[in-house]
């Protein structure tokens, strides 16, 4: 502004004396203008943060763009803060599944937001990768002792109070990405499993579109928890029966001898197996030599009655 | 307004006139005055006087799509092109909501001088490209709206990147909320940085068009440099900026057939809709599909037993045809200008596969699923072959898929088909792509 001011003062004087040295000001005026400009463009480019946030930035360090960057990452995480109660409420349905594999233990996260823009996000898919390692972790900590099988559930309070990195909750980290992507977002729930040494975590993701390597991310997500299968071949079967437990949504898991009721059938054991039309489940497993113990399904932005599943 | 305007003549009449005149006129008044009532009621016809485009809006949640659709229908209402929709009326359809089947689309028509334009306001990238599959909502061009304030967000890649997928050319930016900035270069900066995203996404930034407004202002008649007179810029450019679609009558003519019938003493004539293009007596003409391929004239046009010389896009028709047989030809067939398509037999196409909710298959189907495929006036047996990396689709998803008909048929880019099994709609799609037929395709049908 200050700027601005001077060289339309400077401009005004200019066509009413015409000195040399006014000529000059005006030159330097301009030039120092441009820099700034310049600083801005490169400090929003870098960062990422709002055009008027970069700009209060460089004004108050007078143009000192370290300085600039490091109070604007400590701003970002209390406008998060401020953005999040403001969308609070907001109705988040979309958002992803993030699936983790760890060493005979394995996490499932929700993670939800307002559109599916901002699910095909780097950011987004950042938190949900951070929610499911810190919850793995969490679970590791947990579970040091213990040897049999492990399954707990968490939702809402219990995931935003898990740590990420020293000082820093969930709930801040979602808060930075409120902030930064402008739109509500929660994490809903987190399922981890441990198992013990000779049993086996299978697991499938549908539908996603993500590029990153350790969390498999996607709409659908399943964990699927057997005993047996030939050495070698576990992965694949898990992962067979992962995507059926996805595409045919059981809700129960039933016994080996039950007999298949039709087209609704709810139990997994004697639903047709997906991937071989002339099996049931519990004929595909029998011919694998093996025993499923307990499943997961997780669907994005689905109703919370499944919750307790 | 006509109505109004009538009563208030009525009224200032009353006023006056004499006692001994008031009954007269009454009398004068009453006539019009009930006609004009009838007529606010009664359900306006369409005119098709001005070239029809549709328009949808792209942008972040917050960036204000429905206060600039709201504000280009306000501007518009003050000079009769469009009626004025409150940001709460154009927000999503409740009865399709309750019902849990998503038509997020909400229309919202107006007219500028020179063209009618449909206004599409969806809310998310799998909304867009499910209606752009079932053909909904296509779009000719978009607005891209973007907040002063904020720039672009990070998910403006993901916007543009849709735009792109869906296969909009021309894109013209909105900056929003400019009255929220008092300095100046903020916006120039904004602008800057649009402008090399665009390129930076093929599309061609320098010169695209930058309007500079407030939807707000427009909305709440303050700051005309910024409100009103930045929308009526903004639909100026839209005007001039956006072509217009090709229409279907200056295309080759096309006619699926849906009846042969053989006329004694006059010959073969084949019936159906015009889809596209002019037909005229003594054309020449080819019939292509079901492995058949049989040139010959178009001798006569009848419609409603009146013959006529030529017949548009969209008639109703029976056409008589020199030299064939009744058996040369069948429904599914089409009839259309010889060499203007070809039938093929592989096709790439991005399918969407209907949810439970509105009538799909509850199951997810895999490779090698064998549907019926409906197009034009035919069907044929097809095999699905799902792209790499993926090995189910779910209902209620979009996604891209091979295509093996059992016989070519008539096929081309951006043609619309149905698939079906059984008694159910499973799916409906668009065609993106014709493949070539590999011996090992040829195999797989025996």
């Amino acid at each position: 502004m200050l700027f601005n001011f001077l060289c339309r003062a400077i401009t005004r004087d200019v066509t009413k004396v015409r000195l040399c040295q006014h000529v000059q000001s005006l030159h330097t005026g301009c030039l120092l203008l441009a820099t700034e400009k310049t600083l801005l463009m490169k400090l929003r480019k870098s960062t990422g943060y709002t055009f008027i946030n970069c700009k209060k930035a460089l004004e108050k360090f007078d143009n000192d763009i370290a300085q600039a960057e490091a109070w604007l990452h400590e701003q970002a995480q209390k406008e998060g803060w401020s953005k999040a109660n403001k969308l609070e409420g907001r109705n988040a349905k979309e958002g992803l599944i993030g699936l983790l594999i760890g060493d005979k233990a394995a996490v499932m996260v929700e993670v939800n937001c307002e559109t599916d823009f901002v699910a095909r996000n780097e950011n987004f898919q950042q938190l949900v990768k951070d929610v499911a390692f810190a919850t793995l972790a969490h679970h590791c900590n947990n579970t040091q002792r213990q040897t049999g099988y492990i399954k707990s559930v968490l939702v809402g309070d219990e995931l935003s109070k898990l740590g990420v990195d020293k000082g820093t909750s969930l709930a801040d980290k979602v808060a930075l990405t409120i902030g930064r992507l402008g739109e509500n977002m929660s994490v809903k729930r987190a399922v981890t499993v441990g198992v013990p040494a000779d049993w086996h975590i299978g697991s499938y993701v549908h539908g996603g579109l993500s590029s990153q390597a350790e969390v498999g991310m996607g709409r659908y997500g399943a964990l699927v928890i057997f005993q047996g299968g030939k050495e070698g071949e576990q992965e694949s079967l898990g992962r067979k029966l992962g995507q059926h437990i996805v595409g045919e949504a059981p809700l129960f898991l039933g016994n080996m001898d039950d007999l298949p009721c039709g087209e609704s059938e709810t139990r997994l054991l004697p639903q047709t197996f997906l991937g071989d039309p002339s099996r049931t489940v519990a004929q595909f497993l029998r011919g694998k030599q093996a025993r499923v113990l307990d499943f997961v399904r997780f669907q994005c932005g689905e109703k919370n009655k499944e919750e307790t599943e | 307004m006509a109505a109004l305007v009538g009563l208030r003549a009525c009224f200032s009449a009353l006023q006056l006139s004499s006692p001994s005149l008031l009954h007269s006129s009454f009398k004068l008044c009453a006539v019009p005055l009930s006609r004009r009532t009838f007529a606010a009621d009664a359900k306006k016809t369409y005119s098709r006087e001005k070239p029809h485009v549709n328009i949808g809006t792209i942008g972040h949640v917050d960036h204000g799509k429905t206060t600039l659709t709201a504000a280009i229908t306000k501007v518009l209402a003050d000079s009769g092109g469009a009626h004025y929709k409150k940001y709460e009326d154009i927000d999503n359809a409740p009865e399709e909501k309750a019902r849990g089947i998503t038509i997020n689309a909400s229309h919202v028509e107006y007219t500028t001088a020179n063209r009618h334009y449909a206004h599409t306001d969806c809310p998310g990238h799998a909304d867009y490209v499910k209606n752009m599959i079932t053909g909904t909502a296509q779009m000719d061009g978009c607005i891209l709206v973007v907040a002063a304030t904020d720039g672009q967000m990070p998910q403006t890649r993901e916007h543009l990147l849709l735009a792109r997928q869906i296969g909009v050319e021309h894109v013209v930016v909105f900056i929003n909320k400019a009255d929220a900035v008092e300095d100046k270069e903020m916006l120039e900066l904004v602008e800057v940085e649009i402008r090399e995203l665009l390129t930076e996404f093929g599309y061609d930034g320098e010169n695209t068009p930058v309007v500079i407004g407030s939807a707000l202002c427009a909305l709440e008649n303050r700051e005309p440099d910024l409100g009103i007179n930045a929308v009526m810029k903004l639909l100026e450019i839209v005007d001039s900026y956006v072509p217009l679609p090709k229409r279907e009558l200056e295309k080759p003519f096309l006619l699926p057939i849906e009846g042969v019938y053989s006329i004694p003493g006059r010959g073969t004539v084949v019936t159906g809709t015009m889809e596209r293009g002019i037909i005229k007596k003594g054309d020449d003409c080819e019939f292509v599909g079901h492995n058949r391929n049989v040139k010959s004239v178009v001798t006569g046009i009848e419609m409603f037993h009146k013959s006529l010389d030529r017949a548009e896009a969209g008639d109703n028709l029976g056409a008589l045809v020199r030299g064939l047989k009744r058996e040369d030809v069948r429904r599914g067939m089409v009839m259309c200008k010889p060499g203007s398509i070809m039938p093929h037999q592989k096709v790439k196409a991005q399918v969407y596969v209907l949810s439970k909710e509105e009538g799909g298959r509850h199951k997810p189907f895999v490779n090698n699923f064998m549907p019926v495929m409906f197009s034009f006036t035919w069907d044929m047996a097809v095999r699905i072959t799902l792209p790499e990396g993926k090995e189910m689709v779910m209902p209620g998803e979009d996604t891209s898929l091979m295509l093996t008909l059992r016989q070519p048929m008539v096929l081309e880019k951006g043609q619309r088909f149905t698939l079906r099994d059984g008694n159910r709609t499973i799916g409906t799609g668009l065609v993106t792509d014709i493949l070539t037929m590999t011996d090992e395709d040829q195999c797989h049908w025996g």
